[in-house]
Parts: structure tokens; C-alpha cells; sequence
């Protein structure tokens, strides 16, 4: 049997969130022939969730005045820890100010700088002149020098997604969504496109092209708590994964983001603290100046998500009413009512629903919770992947490496139009030099196999399991045993257990008949790439032996650049239950590795 | 202990040959803080694996999950159920295309919309990479914003008698996007242009006014003050197409 | 969706500018429409004050041929009124399926107003054509002839005792209600769709103004009844 329908095209993009939107816009106006592949509409692509901003240098408000690309770069290598591509961290910050630009042509609605003096709830006091009144204004973020996060009010990712989308829509470039990419269809040597399965009624389809793109976003999802939406599971890098050829790169990096609000972990965005919001403990004391005098709650991510759980330990932690985890509060009552609720809207939305919390008025419990995953598919500096020919990747599921072991906030938005714009292109120029025989033996075996998976999960031929029961065991394990704070004994329980997964999860058998949009089917097929994800990261934080960036090792808590400036590369071989690591070495040829510079290097032992 | 909730769903999959429509009942034990998003995912994970629903963001930003609650279009993810009685329904929206259950096809619907309606800039100006971005007063921005907040959830849409009768209604939503273009400077349409795609019964003139999509949708978009909006710039508009020499 | 987008951009693009006039038309009917009662509330309400000034205001309608006139282009707007308003209400069975369902399912206020609009449409109809078809034909109009009208004109009289129950009276009551409802929140619905005002408040003032048009209307039915029973005043019946 062969698959229902089999699409042509010059570039396959798998997503539609930014990144891929963006690259795909690239293509089509280079002329060739695109289609873009969703699990969801593009507008609901987790782009849309990012309420922040995006860094770029333009220094047009006050407190950015002097702010170049330079700066730009700087940051963004002492927030990687110099574990980025700084190459690419050079060209990405040289490109963003356009990309802003350019977004604004299209469409977005950025908010202006307004002349006058202004008080900021956190105390700043600035004044913005008339000269730069009217250009597009930027807000504070963690882990910067200068202020230079673009927004439009709290719904920046979301205004970016759909003004993208309308260049989708104005260049008529074919959109499938409800259709998820199963499996690459390659050679040994050149991708091909890939095996999708229709999510309306469960038909499998085949898409062939000359290049193509993953842009699916983060695996946050193998955690069991995530900032992340339900469908960033990573699926593009585990399919990728899967051929065996192509490496995930630093996996183990994985960014926690200090403000997740229990019981759901939604988001309460960085621009809550940017705009002067405080951390307190249970005794109202706002703690973080204790150990980041200088930087306190502005400090970048992994440090103030470490000093978080530090003090929950040291007994500072507020008894949840939820669950048995305690947590912190995040006080924004200062900033006053109106701009709570004018600037921070979506967030004080967020609290009153489904915490039924008026931050204006109340404390919102928070506590730092997944939310990025700096690794993804291995590309170089124009996208193209590790292992295999015209396969590309960009956004969050690549590791293209701007962020190294910490992404700043900002710079991931930043990242999938950047990449999406440079990236796109050198895709564009691949395919449009590129010809393409597709072995047909080669592209029905890769159907038939998927096939006969899904008829032997449909039977329950290997087996049983509940795939669910397994997706559970996965996150809870991740929760417990590569967090915040990693020791090689909690990872090496961590992998064996991950491995007791996996084998799991290679007998699942279903409860339900599979017909149709089968949830259940669309989950089983894809859980046993998700544990081999997740064993990517545990296994990689498990033999990096150093503290970096967001990955801290408690029984190696200082970087190690004598050994590890190096990338990790993991590779799947076939029938193995472990990945098999390969490390790239991490060139710092511009700003060569020093201190951050956020008072971590000095900090002591919790002041009492 | 929570409460015992029975939640009756909506069933139904085209795609199983004679599977019929019906109400399907569910009983689970509510807890502290539960929302619809997780009441579904525990029915689906516990009691029914072949429950077919939509969820992505699980926080009230994406517009995927909007369902009839009670009658009601809601987005189910924000919806505790403890603001809902101890027995309550759950249906797909109306209007668009059902794909199973709860499931229903926004994406095509709303595709075509902004097709149909051109939703994008129309600009002569080409953009220069090295060029500053030209100026814009903070006010308008926000002014922008405004409309753009739409998360294409489709409520407005299903909550519409016109819509649920009229296939070519594009419902407050197809409206509203037109308004968002029409404040927008950067767009250089004429507002006959404007005219063109919204100025007919399919768009602005085919709202009779019924209000429910200003009470119902959940991003609290001012749908009413951006409706008339809309219908007073395009009847100025038509009537200067149609009276070329009137001055309005 | 693609359909109809097609349809118009091939067929005819003008057919868009049709759509904005008739629909400008319906509001200025139903503006007319609702002007028109409002007055004609208040004119009938004369009564209240004393059949002579109701007599005295009618007699001058007559006389600057004001009712010769006024009649026939009421009628005219009312017919137009329907032929265009018509077209909005669920005609179709599968669309008042539809209706129904959706405004039970939603118990949505404006909603559920919208349907006894389009209900109240019917019976102000058929019960406009009778009142008016009434009235033409027992020409002149005078408190004495109105009274007689409003407080008799059944089949048969049902009397308990003394009292006699003017039967009339509740065909006029119910029109009242109807024509008040249907013409009240039509003229919200107009309002809501050009928009200047807030709804809700806009909502309260109309209902205000409605209520006000009811009870007055009311009274004046009173009255009728009243000069009806009593031959003093003119009453022609008993
Ligand atoms: C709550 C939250 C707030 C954030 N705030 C900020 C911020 O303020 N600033 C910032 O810079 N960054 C922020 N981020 C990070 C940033 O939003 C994301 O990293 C970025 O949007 C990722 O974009 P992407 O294009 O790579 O992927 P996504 O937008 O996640 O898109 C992935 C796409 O891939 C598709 N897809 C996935 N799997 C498949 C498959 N198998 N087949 C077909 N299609 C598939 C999906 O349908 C989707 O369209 C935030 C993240 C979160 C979670
Ligand atoms: C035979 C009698 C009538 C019929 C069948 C009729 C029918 C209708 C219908 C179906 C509507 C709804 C239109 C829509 O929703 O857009 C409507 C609206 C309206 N009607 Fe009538 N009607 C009648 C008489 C009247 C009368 C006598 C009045 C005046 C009091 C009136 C005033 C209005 C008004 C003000 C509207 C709102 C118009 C709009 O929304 O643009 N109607 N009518
Ligand atoms: C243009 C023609 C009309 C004329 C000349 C006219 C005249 C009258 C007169 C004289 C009365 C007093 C009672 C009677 O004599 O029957 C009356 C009552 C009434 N009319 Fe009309 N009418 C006209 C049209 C309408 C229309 C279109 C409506 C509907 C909306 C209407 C609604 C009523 C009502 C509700 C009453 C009862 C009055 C009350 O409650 O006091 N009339 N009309
Ligand atoms: S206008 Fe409101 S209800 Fe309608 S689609 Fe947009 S967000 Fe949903
Ligand atoms: S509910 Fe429908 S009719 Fe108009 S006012 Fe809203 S679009
Ligand atoms: S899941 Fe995104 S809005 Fe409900």
C-alpha cells in the first residue's frame, strides 16, 4: 500500500510558527514552490504565547540611547555563557534591527517612543527627547545592558504571528494544518521530504520536496510541567533524530523560566519584573538583592531561577495550596492599577482566570518552571542541518546555536525571524541549484514502515502499554531528575529510568480503535521520539560534568572551559537505548570567556 | 474531596463509518483549581481515549479551544468548573466544520477570511533594509492593537444567528480585521477599496446587530464600537461611490 | 465562502453598493416607522386629556389633508418596511431550526429580543392591516367613533352582571405591546449597529422610553372604555 496523496514541492516546511512562517516567505519569494506543514493553524503556533518582546539594538528610548549590535552581542555571549556560535550570534545581532524594521513595514504595531519625562514604577527616571519620538520604543529584559526589547504591549509574539502570517497569506503560500510530519523520508544521504499523518481523519500523506525545513519549535512538553503549549514536543528534532545521521545539539540545555504560576504553569512574563516587579518569600522579604545586588530580579534566567529554588530550600518557600511544591510570590502591586492592567494586561488576565488573582491587588505564586530548550537539531550558520543534504532546521528546534546554555529573554523571537530571513535564503539558494531523483523503493518503504507501526499499535501486536501512563512516568521523571539543580546520581537514576521508558514505549498498544483523528494513536506514534528526546537531554546533562548557563551541576558547579567549551552532539543508533554523544569544539573567536557579570562568580551562602 | 462532576459530550467522528451523534456522559471528581483543559484531558487519559478535542496554548492566547459550554461559546481552557453547576454540556462550535467531538475546523475558515478580505498591508512603498522605520505616534499603535488581539477562537462566529444562517456572513471577526487595516496608516487601501471587501451583506451589511458576539468574545474586543465603525466608514464610502458628487 | 467571493467579483461588483442602500433603507423605515408610532401614541394619548382636543387634532389633520396624506404614506413605508426587514428574518425551516436552537442553547438576551422582534413582526402584520382596514373603513375619526372601536366591535359582548368587558380592548393591547416591542428594539438594534452610544445604557434609556409609550398608551385605552360606557361623554354603544 502506498500513501493517500503525495504532494511535490521545492521547500517542505515543517511548522508554521515563526521561524518557519518566516523562512517560508524567503522561499516563495525567491520564486520556488512552497507548503508549509502545521500541527494547528500558523496563528496558534506558540509564537503567538510570547508576551515579552524582541531584543533588537535600535536605542531609540532613552535607556537604550548609545545600544549597538556590539552591546547586543556582548550580552548575548555572557548569557550563553560562551557556550554560543558567537559567528552566528554576530550576524544574528547585526540583522535583527532590519527584521524589526521590517515587521513594522508589514505590520506591527510596536509601540513608539513618546517624548517626555517619565517615572517608572521600578523608580527610573528617564527622559525621552522629541528627536526620537514616534520610532519604535523598548522595554528592560533580563540579562541586558541596555533596554532593547521591542513590544506591543503584552501581546508581542502574538502581533508578530499574525502580521507574519498575513505575508503567508498575501503570498498565497499552501498551508496544511492538522497534519503532522511523522517521519523523514531520506536516502542515507538527502532528505526528501517526509510521511505526514492528516490529524481530520488519520490518512497518511507523503510530502516530497528538494529542501526541507523544521521549524517545529521547543520539546518542553517531555516535562511534565512547561511554560510551553501542549504541542511543543519536540517532534521535528525526534524525527530528525530518528534517521540516525542527524545529531541534536546541547540538548541538556534546557532555560527555566523564574515565573511560572501554579497550578497550569502559565507564563508570567519577564516584562512583569522589566517593568519593576519583585520576588518575595513567605515572609514578604524581596530577597533577590541579597544575592544579586546589582542585577537583583533582572539577573538572567538561570541564575534567578537557581536562586529561587535556593531559597525554597533554605526554608524561605510559601506552602502551596495546590501541590506539595512550594513556591514564591511575584509582587507587582507597586506598579498600580492602571498600568497592571493597561501594560501588563495579559498577565493580570492570566492571574484573574485561572488563578482568580487581581495582581493589582494580590500576590501571584510563581515558581520557575521549563520553558526553552536551547538544543535542537545541529545546523551551521546558514540552517542546514548535520548528517543529512537539504534538510534544514531553525527557530527553538534548532541548535543553530545563538544561545549557547542560556538564551536571553528576547532573543528568541528575535532568533525565528532572524534565522528565518538569513537562513531562508541560503535555503532558497540551495534549492534553487539543487536537482532531485527521489527513489521511489526508498519513499514507499518509508510509508510502509510507518503503516505497519500504526497497524501494529492499532492491534497492540508488541504490546499493551499505556501510552499515557508512560508520556506521565516521562515528565514526572524529568521534574525529579533533571532540573533546575542536576547530580550525577539523580542523572544516572534519571537515565536508567528513561531507558526502562523507552522500552516501554516501544510496546505500546492502544485502547482505542486508532480510526480517524485518534488522539490516542497520534500520541502513541510519537512517544517513543519523545523519550528518546528526553534520554538526549538527561544523558547529555548526566556526562557534562561542568556548570553552564542554565545546566547546573551541583557536584560540578563552576564552568569548565578548559574541558568543556564543547558543543554536544548526539547522535541515535539504530536499535540503541542510549544516544551516542559526540562533542564539537566551541570556537570564541570574538569575546573570549570571562566572568557573566551577574555577581554569581562572588555569591556566597544565603544571607539569613 | 471536590465535588462529582458529570459533564455530557457531545460525540460524534465522520470519519467512523456509522458513528452517529450523541451525548455521552462523564463523571469525574473536581479539584482545587481545575479547569476544562485538564477535566478533558482527564476523560481522555482515564475514562475515553477516543475523546477528539483541541487544545494548544492551555492559556487563553491561542483561540484553539473554544467549545460551547453550557450553551455558551467559551474558551475551555479558562473556564474553571467551578463556576459551572455540577452537571454541564460541552458541544462544538456551530458554523464550522466538524472533525470530531469537540473538534472543529477554524483553520480553513478563518484562511479564507483573511483571503477573502485581503488581511494584509497594501503598501507601495518598498521596504530599505537600511532605511529607519518611519515614525508612528504611540497612540495610533495602541489604537492598532486594539482590534489585532483577536485570537481567531471563532466564538463571535458560532455565537451569530446571522453567521449560523448565512454561509458568506464573515461574522464580527472578518469585520473587525478589516477595522484593524482601516485604522492602520501603513495601509494605503482607499476606503473604497475597504468597500470592496467588507461593504456588502457578506461583511458589514449583513450584521443585523444581534450582540452576541460583543458579549461572548472572550478577548473583550469592544466588537460593537468596531462593527459600527466599520459599517459607518463603508456607508460613507458606498455613498460617495454611488453619489460621486456627495461630500461627506 | 470561496463561492460567494467569486460570485461577486465575477458577476456583478456592484452588487455590494445594493446591499449598503437596502440596507440603509430598512434602518430609515424602521426610523420612520418608529417616529411614526411614537407620535401616533402621543396623538391618541390626547384622549387622556379630553375627547374635544382629540377630536380638534383630528379634524385638523383632516383638514390640512394631512391624514389624506399621511395614511397612504404609512402604509406605503410600512409595505417597504417589510419587503426589506422581511429578508432578515429565518424564512427557511432549516434557519429557524437553526435560530432556535442556537438562542436556547445561548439564552443570549439580545438574542432571544431579536427572535420577538421577528415574532412581533408577524402579529404587528396582520394585526396593522385589521386596525387599519378598521379605521378606513369607519371614516372620519373621531373620540366618539374611536371609543365605540376600541370598546366594542366584537361578536358578542360577554357581560357579568353590570359589567360589560369591552372586547376590543384586547386586540388593542396586545398591538400596543407588539408594536412597542418590535418597534422599541428595532430602533436599539438600529442604534447598536451605527453606533454612537454605549448599549447598555442606550438599552435602559429605550426601555425607558417604551415603558413610558405603554402606560400611556394604556391609559388612553382606559379612556376609550370609559366614554364608551358612558353615553354623557358620546359613548355610542350602551
Ligand atoms: C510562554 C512563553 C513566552 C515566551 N516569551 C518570549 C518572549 O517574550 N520573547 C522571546 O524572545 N521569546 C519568548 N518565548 C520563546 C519563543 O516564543 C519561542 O521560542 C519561539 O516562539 C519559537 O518559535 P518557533 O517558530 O521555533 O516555534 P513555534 O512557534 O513553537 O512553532 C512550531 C510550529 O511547528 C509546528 N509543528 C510542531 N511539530 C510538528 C510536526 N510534527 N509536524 C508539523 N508541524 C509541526 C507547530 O504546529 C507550530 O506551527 C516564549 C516562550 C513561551 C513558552
Ligand atoms: C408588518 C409589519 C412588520 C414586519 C413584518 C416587520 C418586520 C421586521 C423585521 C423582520 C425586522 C428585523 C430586521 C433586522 O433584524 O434587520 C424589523 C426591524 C425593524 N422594524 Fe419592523 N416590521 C413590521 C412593522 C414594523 C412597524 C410597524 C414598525 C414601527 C413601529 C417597525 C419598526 C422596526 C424597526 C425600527 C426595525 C429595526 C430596523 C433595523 O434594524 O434596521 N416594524 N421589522
Ligand atoms: C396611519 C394610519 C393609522 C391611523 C390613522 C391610526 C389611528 C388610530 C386611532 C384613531 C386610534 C385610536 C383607536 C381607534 O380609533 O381604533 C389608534 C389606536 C392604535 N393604533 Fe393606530 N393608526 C394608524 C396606524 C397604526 C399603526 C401602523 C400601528 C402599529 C404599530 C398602530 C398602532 C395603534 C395602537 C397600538 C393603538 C391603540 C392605542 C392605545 O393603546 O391607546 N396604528 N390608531
Ligand atoms: S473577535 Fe473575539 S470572539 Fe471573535 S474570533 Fe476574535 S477573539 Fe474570538
Ligand atoms: S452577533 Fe452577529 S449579527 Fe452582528 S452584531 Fe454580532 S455579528
Ligand atoms: S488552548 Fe489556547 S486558547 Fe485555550
Amino acid at each position: 500500500m502506498s500513501a493517500k496523496n503525495t504532494h511535490y514541492c521545492d521547500v517542505l516546511v515543517i511548522g508554521a510558527g515563526l521561524a518557519a512562517n518566516r523562512s517560508a516567505i524567503e522561499a516563495a519569494q525567491a520564486g520556488l514552490s512552497v507548503i508549509i506543514l502545521s500541527l494547528v493553524p500558523p496563528r496558534r503556533s506558540h509564537s503567538t504565547a510570547a508576551q515579552g518582546g524582541m531584543q533588537a539594538s535600535l536605542g531609540n528610548v532613552a535607556m537604550g540611547k548609545g545600544d549597538n549590535p556590539q552591546i547586543h552581542f556582548e550580552d548575548t555571549v555572557k548569557g550563553s555563557d560562551w557556550g554560543c556560535d558567537q559567528e552566528v550570534a554576530k550576524m544574528f545581532c547585526e540583522t535583527v534591527p532590519s527584521m524589526i524594521r521590517q515587521l513594522d513595514s508589514w505590520g506591527v504595531p510596536w509601540n513608539r517612543v513618546t517624548a517626555g519625562k517619565k517615572k517608572y514604577a521600578s523608580g527610573i527616571e528617564t527622559e525621552d527627547t522629541k528627536e526620537k519620538e514616534g520610532l519604535i520604543t523598548a522595554r528592560d529584559f533580563g540579562g541586558t545592558a541596555k533596554w532593547r526589547c521591542c513590544y506591543t504591549s503584552d501581546g508581542t509574539g502574538h502581533t508578530v504571528v499574525f502580521v507574519v502570517d498575513t505575508v503567508v497569506c498575501k503570498l498565497n503560500i499552501p498551508v496544511h494544518d492538522r497534519v503532522e510530519a511523522i517521519s523523514l523520508i531520506h536516502d542515507g544521504v538527502t532528505c526528501y521530504g517526509c510521511v505526514a499523518r492528516d490529524l481530520r481523519n488519520g490518512e497518511l500523506n507523503v510530502y516530497l520536496a528538494k529542501s526541507t525545513i523544521i521549524g517545529t519549535g521547543g520539546a518542553g512538553r517531555i516535562y511534565a510541567a512547561s511554560t510551553n503549549a501542549v504541542i511543543c514536543e519536540g517532534t521535528g528534532g525526534a524525527i530528525a533524530l530518528k534517521t540516525g545521521l542527524v545529531p541534536l545539539g546541547n540538548m541538556e540545555a534546557i532555560q527555566f523560566h523564574p515565573t511560572g504560576m501554579p497550578p497550569v504553569y502559565i507564563l508570567m512574563t519577564e516584562g512583569a519584573r522589566g517593568d519593576g516587579g519583585y520576588l518575595l518569600d513567605k515572609n514578604m522579604h524581596r530577597f533577590m538583592p541579597d544575592y544579586e545586588p546589582k542585577k537583583k530580579e533582572l539577573a538572567s534566567r538561570d541564575v534567578v531561577s537557581r536562586r529561587m529554588v535556593q531559597h525554597i530550600r533554605a526554608g524561605f518557600g510559601v506552602d502551596s495550596k495546590y501541590s506539595t511544591q512550594q513556591h514564591l510570590w511575584l509582587d507587582i502591586r507597586h506598579l498600580g492599577q492602571k498600568w497592571v492592567w493597561t501594560n501588563l494586561r495579559e498577565i493580570a488576565n492570566i492571574a484573574m482566570n485561572f488563578n482568580g488573582v487581581d495582581p493589582a491587588k494580590e500576590l501571584v505564586p510563581v515558581i520557575p518552571t521549563q520553558h526553552y530548550t536551547m538544543g535542537g537539531v545541529r545546523t551551521n550558520k546558514d540552517g542546514a542541518a548535520y548528517g543529512l543534504k537539504g534538510l534544514f532546521a531553525m527557530g527553538e528546534a534548532a541548535c543553530w546555536d545563538l544561545h549557547g546554555f542560556n538564551r536571553l529573554g528576547g532573543n528568541s523571537l528575535a532568533e525565528t525571524v532572524t534565522a528565518g530571513y538569513i537562513c531562508g535564503k541560503q535555503v532558497a539558494k540551495y534549492t534553487l541549484g539543487a536537482t532531485q531523483d527521489f527513489n521511489m523503493k526508498v519513499v514507499e518503504d518509508a510509508v510502509k514502515f510507518e503503516e505497519e507501526n500504526i497497524n501494529n499499535l492499532i492491534s497492540g501486536k508488541n504490546g499493551k502499554e499505556n501510552v499515557y501512563d508512560i508520556r506521565t512516568a516521562m515528565g514526572t521523571t524529568m521534574m525529579e531528575h533533571v532540573h533546575i539543580f542536576r547530580t550525577g546520581k539523580a542523572l544516572e537514576q534519571g537515565v536508567a529510568k528513561l531507558q526502562e521508558l523507552y522500552k516501554r514505549s516501544l510496546k505500546i498498544g492502544l485502547r482505542s480503535s486508532g480510526q480517524g483523528a485518534n488522539p490516542e494513536l497520534a500520541l502513541a506514534i510519537k512517544m517513543p521520539g519523545q523519550v528518546r528526546t528526553a534520554l538526549c537531554v538527561a544523558y547529555g546533562a548526566l556526562m557534562r560534568t561542568e556548570s553552564r548557563g542554565s545546566h547546573f551541576r551541583e557536584d560540578f558547579p563552576k564552568r569548565d572551559d578548559a574541558n568543556w567549551l564543547k558543543r554536544t552532539l548526539a547522535y541515535w543508533k539504530e536499535g540503541a537505548d542510549l544516544p551516542t554523544l559526540d562533542y564539537e569544539p566551541v570556537a570564541t573567536p570574538l569575546l573570549p570567556p570571562g566572568d557573566r557579570g551577574y555577581g554569581e562568580a562572588s555569591a556566597g551562602p544565603v544571607k539569613k | 474531596m471536590g465535588r462529582q462532576i458529570t459533564i455530557s459530550c457531545f460525540r460524534f467522528n465522520p470519519n467512523i463509518p456509522g458513528d452517529k451523534p450523541r451525548m455521552q456522559d462523564y463523571k469525574l471528581e473536581e479539584y482545587e483549581g481545575m479547569t476544562l483543559f485538564i477535566a478533558l484531558n482527564d476523560i481522555r487519559e482515564k475514562l475515553d481515549p477516543t475523546l477528539v478535542f483541541d487544545f494548544v496554548c492551555r492559556a487563553a492566547i491561542c483561540g484553539s479551544c473554544a467549545m460551547l459550554i453550557n450553551g455558551r461559546p467559551r474558551l475551555a481552557c479558562k473556564t474553571m468548573t467551578r463556576n459551572l453547576p455540577s452537571h454541564f454540556t460541552v458541544m462544538p462550535l456551530p458554523v464550522f466544520k466538524l472533525i470530531g467531538d469537540l473538534s472543529v475546523d477554524t483553520g480553513k475558515w478563518f484562511r479564507d477570511l483573511q483571503m477573502r478580505t485581503e488581511a494584509w498591508i497594501h503598501t507601495t512603498k518598498k521596504f530599505d533594509f537600511n532605511a529607519l522605520e518611519v515614525r508612528m505616534d504611540n497612540k495610533i499603535a495602541e489604537e492598532i492593537y486594539e482590534p489585532e488581539r483577536c485570537v481567531e477562537c471563532g466564538c463571535c462566529v458560532a455565537c451569530c444567528i446571522t453567521a449560523n444562517i448565512r454561509d458568506d456572513f464573515m461574522g464580527a471577526t472578518g469585520i473587525n480585521r478589516v477595522c484593524r487595516f482601516i485604522i492602520d496608516p501603513r495601509d494605503e487601501r482607499a476606503d473604497a477599496e475597504y468597500f470592496e471587501v467588507v461593504g456588502d451583506e457578506g461583511g458589514t451589511f449583513g450584521c443585523v446587530g444581534l450582540m452576541a458576539c460583543d458579549d461572548m468574545c472572550p478577548m473583550e474586543l469592544p466588537l460593537q464600537e468596531n462593527l459600527a465603525f466599520v459599517r459607518r466608514k463603508m456607508a460613507g464610502a458606498g455613498l460617495k461611490l454611488t453619489f460621486p458628487g456627495i461630500k461627506l | 465562502m470561496e463561492l460567494a467571493k467569486n460570485l461577486n467579483a465575477s458577476v456583478n461588483k456592484s452588487f455590494g453598493k445594493t446591499d449598503l442602500l437596502v440596507d440603509l433603507a430598512q434602518s430609515i423605515s424602521g426610523v420612520i416607522l418608529i417616529g411614526f408610532l411614537w407620535m401616533h401614541m402621543l396623538f391618541v394619548a390626547t384622549i387622556v386629556v379630553s375627547p374635544e382636543l382629540f377630536d380638534a387634532l383630528s379634524e385638523g389633520l383632516d383638514k390640512y389633508y394631512l391624514a389624506q396624506f399621511g395614511i397612504p404614506a404609512t402604509i406605503l413605508v410600512i409595505i417597504i418596511h417589510i419587503f426589506l426587514a422581511g429578508r432578515r428574518a429565518p424564512l427557511r425551516l432549516r434557519d429557524l431550526r437553526i435560530t432556535y436552537r442556537m438562542a436556547s442553547l445561548m439564552k443570549h438576551y439580545d438574542t432571544w429580543v431579536w427572535v420577538g422582534q421577528v415574532i412581533t413582526a408577524l402579529g404587528v402584520g396582520i394585526m396593522a392591516s385589521m386596525h387599519l382596514w378598521t379605521i378606513l373603513t369607519h371614516w372620519p375619526l373621531r373620540a366618539a367613533t374611536s371609543a365605540a372601536r376600541v370598546a366594542s366591535n366584537g361578536p358578542a359582548d360577554i357581560t357579568w352582571g353590570s359589567f360589560t368587558f369591552p372586547y376590543y380592548v384586547v386586540f388593542y393591547v396586545i398591538f400596543l405591546i407588539f408594536g412597542e416591542y418590535h418597534g422599541g428594539f428595532g430602533l436599539y438594534r438600529i442604534l447598536v449597529k451605527w453606533g454612537w452610544w454605549e448599549r447598555h445604557t442606550m438599552g435602559w434609556v429605550l426601555k425607558g422610553i417604551t415603558v413610558i409609550i405603554v402606560v400611556l398608551g394604556l391609559t388612553a385605552l382606559y379612556t376609550f372604555t370609559k366614554i364608551a360606557a358612558n353615553p354623557a361623554l358620546g359613548g355610542a354603544i350602551h
